[in-house]
């Protein structure tokens, strides 16, 4: 089926309109570098790997599928892993913040680093 | 007069008629089809029952009777308890007593824990039930405790600490009670735990004995630990034993040793990790043991179902054991002494040891000696997982099978080197799941004890993470990942009925006859280890949500 290109327009609109709301929310982070994310991986496997899956890979019902988590939201992850989210118990006092900006480097690959 | 000398005489006959378990009454297992008293339908962890109202011809007039929102959305795998007409569940946060023909709550008492608790557990926050003993009910909580209720109100009685959660320590098995002694494990194997089981006085919470699962300096077996690895060295106690009180002997699955990578704990076969203890309940003290995984490096917990069953073993009936372990051989043992009598592959791939030796001890393969000189990643199958993970089993004594929700998966497994922090991870490998090509991880299977060959097997692309049930009515009763609670014809494998119950099963079914009627329940609820570890994204769209079910036959339909 062809999408309509009001649709099309409609989404384009949408899509902008929220990454605006996100710029606005938080500063959009610079690229991982890849060392960090090296490090944030090693935390991970630590830390996250039995509730958010390997590599991050889980079916986001029971836990955040952190695939989906929007890149540009930094502050949200930092707060999120610090206090704890939802069902996600606070990890401020175990992690030091560089830990969990490493952390934050490896969630921004996907999983795919 | 009379009426008053009545009414002082139900009142004291009430209470005893409702709410007391006596020993007996907790060695009659599948002899009293009114009540479900001990975890796995009897001390023997059967799960079976006589009952066969339900049965071939009738199963597919089933319906759901009612239907009790547990208001959680962790996973549940609590096997229900009922007694006298009222059942007793439990959450990770809740005790939960219900009418059991109505499906009313009659009373809910909340557990609270530290909200950072669910940091030291490992894999999925879980309660798998209580333990029945004199008008009392025993659970255990996450944030390790052993606390006492009574059954008619919920009020708390006593609450005792086993040791401080901050070290890794959390608990999610439901307490056995053999001969007057209330008796409970511990998560943690991969947080560098020392593992242990304890006694308790049912009346006053009182400690009474903790038998290590990893033996302190000057104890026997010490010495198959270097150094002080003993002191991290895993060996949980995670799941409820088994008691014969013929032999007054309780029998406890141990978890595997940690950290995962063996190296870090070689040269040594790191007792009594991956196998199991026969105890006296009254002191702990440890009668034999039985090792399935020496030095294991592949998490292969020995924790799940020690069934207990009869045996015609060459022509003798024999008191036997009978376990599908994680690491994918079927034992048969000889529960008086410990004796190796059967050991089979089960599952149908496994390529980390060749066989079992005729002294229980694995044949590694080339792969395994490979990794453990090398430490170079290796393809393993079966994964993690195991060929069965904690998923309890049923024997049916009516034609000597064991019905098992086993797995096929495998893993690219990585040794790694962790350093022990308290209270954190202290894992020792890095994975990566290999599945299927086939697609089916899960396969519910009929297996013959002795040779670990299935008469059938029924796959499924997820597993079956949840328990078993067989019936005198010749019914398979088991529930899917995916949401079906279904029920098998224990001969073919056939399909008998199916309920969507709305989440994920992983929990215990459990049947008993009230007033003429046979009733089934289980529990519904996504959430546990394969839910949140395996990485199954064809899960993707199955919802938490916590709920109890209780299943008859339509009078209008049934025949």
């Amino acid at each position: 089926m062809r999408t309509p290109a009001l649709v099309v327009l409609a989404w384009g609109v949408w899509l902008a309109g929220a990454q605006v709301a996100g710029a606005a929310d938080d500063q959009p982070s610079p690229a991982p570098s890849p060392q960090l994310a090296a490090e944030g991986k090693a935390l991970y496997g630590q830390f996250c790997r039995n509730c958010h899956g390997v590599n991050m890979v889980n079916p986001g019902t029971s836990s955040f599928d952190l695939r989906k988590f929007p890149p540009d939201e930094h502050a949200r992850f930092v707060n999120s892993v610090t206090h704890g989210k939802n069902t996600m118990p606070a990890w401020g006092d175990i992690l030091k913040p560089e830990e969990i900006e490493a952390l934050w480097a490896y969630v921004r690959t996907g999983g795919k680093t | 007069m009379k009426a008053l000398l009545l009414a002082t005489a139900l009142t004291m006959l009430l209470p005893l008629e409702g709410y007391a378990q006596s020993s007996d009454e907790l060695t009659k297992g599948p002899n009293d089809t009114a009540n479900v008293l001990n975890y796995g339908m009897d001390y023997g962890q059967q799960r079976y029952s006589p009952l066969n109202q339900i049965n071939k011809q009738t199963a597919k007039s089933l319906v759901p009777v009612w239907s009790l929102s547990l208001d959680d959305n962790r996973s549940q795998e609590s096997q229900p308890l009922v007694y006298n007409g009222v059942i007793y569940v439990t959450t990770h946060n809740a005790t939960i007593a219900v009418d059991a023909k109505t499906g009313r709550q009659i009373w809910k008492t909340k557990v609270e824990y530290p909200p950072e608790t669910p940091r030291i557990v490992c894999c999925g926050i879980i309660n798998r039930g209580a333990a029945l003993y004199e008008g009392k009910l025993f659970r255990t909580t996450l944030d390790a405790h052993v606390m006492a209720l009574d059954a008619k109100t919920g009020k708390e009685l006593w609450k005792e600490t086993v040791i401080d959660w901050k070290n890794g320590y959390a608990q999610t098995l439901a307490p056995l009670v053999a001969d007057g002694v209330v008796i409970t494990g511990t998560s943690g194997g991969e947080y560098g735990i020392r593992g242990f089981i304890d006694g308790w006085d049912p009346a006053t919470g009182k400690h009474l004995w903790r038998t290590y699962t990893i033996p302190g300096p000057g104890e026997p077996g010490h010495d198959t630990w270097p150094g002080d690895t003993w002191q991290h060295g895993g060996g949980s106690t995670w799941i409820t034993g088994s008691y014969d009180p013929e032999l007054h002997t309780v029998y406890w699955g141990i978890g595997n040793a940690g950290p995962w990578n063996a190296m870090m704990r070689a040269p040594g076969d790191n007792l009594y990790t991956c196998s199991v203890l026969a105890l006296d309940p009254k002191s702990g003290q440890i009668k034999w043991h039985f090792q399935f995984s020496p030095n294991d490096p592949f998490d292969f917990d020995s924790v799940a179902d020690m069934v207990l069953a009869n045996l015609n073993i060459r022509g003798q009936p024999t008191k036997v054991l009978l376990n599908g372990n994680r690491n994918g051989f079927f034992y048969v043992l000889d529960r008086t002494n410990g004796k190796l009598i059967a050991a089979n592959q089960f599952v149908k791939t496994l390529n980390w040891a060749t066989g079992i030796d005729e002294n229980g001890r694995p044949i590694e393969s080339d792969l395994t000696k490979k990794m453990r000189t090398t430490g170079e990643t290796v393809e393993i199958w079966p994964s993690v997982w195991g060929g069965k993970a904690w998923s309890p089993s049923s024997f049916n004594p009516n034609n000597g099978l064991v019905y098992a929700n086993t797995l096929e998966l495998g893993m690219k497994y990585t040794p790694t080197r962790p350093q022990y922090r308290a209270g954190t991870t202290y894992w020792g490998a890095d994975l990566a799941w290999v599945f299927p090509k086939d697609g089916n991880v899960g396969y519910l299977k009929a297996i013959d004890p002795l040779t670990g060959k299935a008469k059938w097997e029924v796959t499924s692309p997820t597993p079956r993470w949840g328990g078993v049930l067989t019936t005198g009515g010749g019914v398979v009763f088991s529930g899917q990942l995916t949401g079906e609670f279904e029920a098998f014809d224990v001969d073919t494998g056939q399909k008998l009925w199916g309920f969507q119950t709305g989440s994920g099963v992983e929990g215990q079914p459990v049947t008993w006859q009230q007033d003429g009627v046979q009733y089934v329940a289980v529990t519904s609820g996504a959430g546990g280890a394969y839910v949140v570890y395996a990485g199954d994204e064809r899960l993707a769209n199955v919802p938490a949500g916590g709920s109890l079910w209780a299943f008859a036959l339509n009078p209008q339909t049934s025949p």
